[in-house]
C-alpha cells in the first residue's frame, strides 16, 4: 500500500503586547470579547508552552489570573477545567469563556468589580511555522523522529492542530489513521491527556504506545 | 577572548533549538541588520550587544554595531532622558532638546543606514528616525528602559519619534503602551556561557568562599546588588535576623556601587550600621570585574534575595534561577515576571514575608530544591542569550510579513 510521509512542521511565535489590561472581572470580560482570536489563542494553548517541563494548577493564562490575582477559585476551576479538545473554534471557546465569567459574576455581584493584585496583560502571537528536514515514511521512521523532534513541533502537531484543523483531533493521529490505518494507535495518541502530562512525558508516551503498536 | 559561537550552546539547550534557530535563520539569509546604541562599553545594553551581534553574524546574518557619539553635554541630556522615563519628574528646556537634535542630526550626517533591519536601543539614538525616508529598511525601537510610568513631558517628546518606527520592544507587559505601531515582547537575557553564569568547580567556590573569610558551617542568605536604597539592603538585613531567630545562617550582601550615584557610599554606611558587627553578616564590596566572585557565592548559597523596592528587569534573579536557587524576590520591575509564585520561586511584599519564606524555605530543603530546578528550567526556556536570538530571528521574519498572523516559511 502507497502511503502518505508525514511531514514534521515546527512553529515559534513571538508575543505582542496589545497595551490592553483587566483589573476586574468585569474589565476582563469587556476585552475578552473584543480581543483578536489570536489572544485567546496565545493565552489558553501557546503560554504555556514556554512552561513545557512542569505541571502546573492552571495552563489557561485566564484561570491562572483568576485564581492567583483574584483569589476567584471557584471560577478558576471552571476556566482552568475548559479542555480544548472539547473545542474546534476559537470562537466556540470565546463564547464558553464568557458565558462562565458572565454567569459567576451574576451569582456573585461583589465578584464583579473588585480589583486584582495585579492587572491581566493582554497578548496575542504572531506565529512562524517552518517546515522540518524531517519526514516519516512509515511508523519505524515517524519513532526515531518524535524521539529526537524539537517540543515546539510536538505542540504544533498535537495541540496547535486541534483548532487549525477544526476537528477533535490532531496530526499524529491523523496521519496515522488515514495513511497507515493504524487505528488503535491513533486513538491512543488521541486520548494522551495533555494537562496532566508535560510535553516531554507527552513525548514518552506517543513513543511508548508506538513500541507496542510495532511490537504487535 | 574569541566570540562564543553558536555551536556552544548546544550542551546547555540541545542540538533542537539550535536546528529551529538555523531554521529560522536561513530564511534571513542575505539580509543585513544595523543596530545602534550609545556605548560600546559598560552597561546592560552593550554587554547585551556584545553576546548578540556575533551570534547573528555566525548564523549567516550580517549584523553592524555602531554607537552614537557625542559630548559630555549630549548625554547629560540623555541621562535626563533616562531618568525621566524612569519616572523621575524632569524639567526639559528648549536647549537640552536643542543638543538632543542637533547632536543626533550631526552623527547622522556621517552614518551608513544601508541595511534591512535597523535597530535602535534605548531613547540616545531615537532620533536616527527621522533618516527613515533614506532607506528601504524596517526600523525597530528596542526599550530597555521601564517606561511604566514616565515623567509625561519627556515621553510625549520621545512618543512623536517612536511612532514612526515599525515596531518597538518592551521588556513587560506592564512596560507598553498605546501606540499606533505594534509591539512585541522581548525579555533581557543571560549568556550561560558567561563568568557570572558558567559552571564553576567546587574548588574555585571553596577558594572564593575562604579568600572572603565566609564559612560554610551554616546556611547562606545572599543578596547580590548594588548599595542603594531602592535594593532595600538594611529591609535585607532585618529580614535575615527575624528569619535567623528560628534557624541558624548567614547572610552576603555583595555588590558595588555605582560611581554616578554619590548616595552609594551612604548608604554603605546605613548598612554597615544596621550589621552590628554581626560576624554572620557579611559585606562585600567588589569592583565591577567580580563576575567569578559573584557567580561563585550564588553558587555557595542556599537562598538567593532580590527585596528590592523597585527594579528594573533584575535580572539577578534569572541568573541565580539559572544556577537552581529559589529565589525570593519582592514583586516589583521584572521580578513578577521571572517567578511565578511557588513554581519558580517565591514573591513577597514586606520584610516580615521575606523573613516568613527564609524560614520556610530552610526548613523544607525539598520544595527549595523543587523551585530552584524549575527555575532554572524556566530560565533555559525564556531568559537565556539563544532564545533572545530566536525573538530577534522572529521579529525580523514578521517584519518581512506585515499583517500577518501565521506566517508560512
Amino acid at each position: 500500500m502507497e502511503t502518505n510521509p508525514f511531514y514534521f512542521y515546527t512553529s515559534s511565535s513571538l508575543v505582542e503586547l496589545t497595551g490592553e489590561k483587566a483589573n476586574t472581572l468585569e474589565e476582563l470580560l469587556v476585552l475578552l470579547r473584543r480581543c483578536t482570536g489570536s489572544a485567546i489563542f496565545y493565552h489558553v494553548f501557546q503560554s504555556f508552552r514556554e512552561r513545557h517541563f512542569a505541571i502546573e494548577k492552571y495552563h489557561s493564562d485566564f484561570a491562572q489570573w483568576v485564581s492567583t490575582s483574584m483569589d476567584e477559585e471557584t471560577l478558576a476551576e471552571k476556566l482552568g477545567s475548559l479542555d480544548i479538545r472539547d473545542f474546534t473554534s476559537i470562537r466556540s471557546l470565546r463564547e464558553l469563556m464568557i458565558k462562565t465569567i458572565e454567569e459567576y459574576v451574576h451569582q456573585y455581584p461583589q465578584s464583579k468589580e473588585r480589583q486584582g493584585k495585579t492587572p491581566f496583560f493582554f497578548c496575542q502571537s504572531v506565529s512562524v511555522v517552518m517546515p522540518t528536514k524531517h519526514i516519516a515514511w512509515g511508523l519505524e521512521d515517524f519513532y526515531q523522529i518524535i524521539e529526537r523532534i524539537g517540543i515546539r513541533s510536538i505542540h504544533y502537531h498535537l495541540i496547535e492542530a486541534r483548532l487549525r484543523l477544526g476537528i477533535h483531533t490532531n496530526d499524529f493521529s491523523n496521519w496515522l489513521r488515514d495513511s497507515l490505518r493504524k487505528e488503535k494507535l491513533a486513538q491512543r495518541v488521541e486520548d494522551i491527556d495533555i494537562y496532566l502530562h508535560t510535553l516531554e512525558e507527552i513525548r514518552k508516551k506517543i513513543l511508548h504506545h508506538i513500541e507496542k503498536e510495532i511490537k504487535s | 577572548m574569541p566570540s562564543t559561537r553558536l555551536m556552544d550552546y548546544e550542551p546547555i539547550v540541545g542540538h533542537q533549538n539550535l536546528e529551529e534557530l538555523y531554521l529560522l535563520a536561513e530564511g534571513l539569509k542575505g539580509k543585513r541588520i544595523k543596530m545602534f546604541n550609545s556605548t560600546a562599553m559598560g552597561g546592560g545594553v552593550a554587554e547585551i550587544l556584545h553576546q548578540l551581534v556575533p551570534l547573528l553574524n555566525d548564523l549567516g546574518i550580517e549584523t553592524q554595531w555602531e554607537v552614537i557619539k557625542g559630548g559630555e553635554d549630549f548625554f547629560v541630556v540623555t541621562k535626563k532622558i533616562h531618568n525621566g522615563l524612569h519616572g523621575e519628574s524632569i524639567s526639559f528646556p528648549p536647549r537640552m532638546k536643542e543638543i538632543f537634535l542637533e547632536v543626533s542630526r550631526e552623527n547622522l550626517k556621517n552614518t551608513n543606514l544601508d541595511g534591512d533591519f535597523i535597530v535602535i536601543h534605548d531613547p540616545q539614538p531615537i532620533v536616527y528616525i527621522e533618516a527613515k525616508n533614506r532607506t528601504s529598511a524596517k526600523w525597530v525601537w528596542r526599550c530597555h528602559i521601564d517606561i511604566s510610568k514616565p515623567d509625561e513631558g519627556i515621553w510625549n517628546f520621545l512618543k512623536g519619534y517612536v511612532e514612526q518606527f515599525d515596531s518597538a520592544l518592551f521588556s513587560s507587559p506592564r512596560f507598553s503602551k498605546g501606540l499606533v505601531i505594534p509591539q512585541f515582547l522581548f525579555f533581557p537575557s543571560i549568556d550561560p556561557l558567561s563568568d557570572k553564569n558558567r559552571e564553576l568547580e567546587p574548588e574555585f567556590i571553596d577558594q572564593v568562599l575562604e579568600r572572603f573569610y565566609i564559612p560554610r558551617d551554616k546556611p547562606i542568605i545572599t543578596q547580590v546588588s548594588r548599595f542603594d536604597r531602592l535594593k532595600d539592603p538594611v529591609g535585607v538585613i532585618k529580614a535575615y535576623r527575624m528569619a535567623k531567630r528560628y534557624f541558624d545562617c548567614r547572610l552576603v550582601l555583595a555588590g558595588g556601587w555605582a560611581s554616578d550615584d554619590p548616595e552609594s557610599e551612604i548608604v554603605l554606611h546605613e548598612v554597615q550600621t544596621e550589621a552590628k558587627e554581626d560576624p554572620d553578616i557579611h559585606i562585600l564590596l567588589l569592583p565591577p570585574t567580580s563576575s567569578l566572585e559573584i557567580n561563585a557565592l550564588q553558587r555557595a548559597s542556599s537562598i538567593i534575595l532580590q527585596k528590592s523596592i523597585r527594579e528594573g528587569f533584575g535580572l539577578t534573579v534569572s541568573e541565580a534561577l539559572w544556577k537552581k536557587k529559589p529565589v525570593v524576590g519582592s514583586a516589583v520591575g521584572g521580578i513578577p515576571t521571572q517567578i511565578i509564585p511557588n513554581f519558580t520561586g517565591v514573591l513577597v511584599y514586606s520584610i516580615e514575608g521575606t523573613a516568613y519564606q527564609i524560614r520556610y524555605l530552610l526548613s523544607h530543603p525539598d520544595v527549595a530544591k523543587k523551585l530552584g530546578e524549575y527555575g532554572h528550567e524556566y530560565v533555559k526556556e525564556e531568559f537565556l542569550i539563544t532564545r533572545k536570538l530566536r525573538r530577534y530571528l522572529l521579529l525580523f521574519h514578521v517584519l518581512s510579513h506585515p499583517g500577518e498572523r501565521i506566517i508560512h516559511l
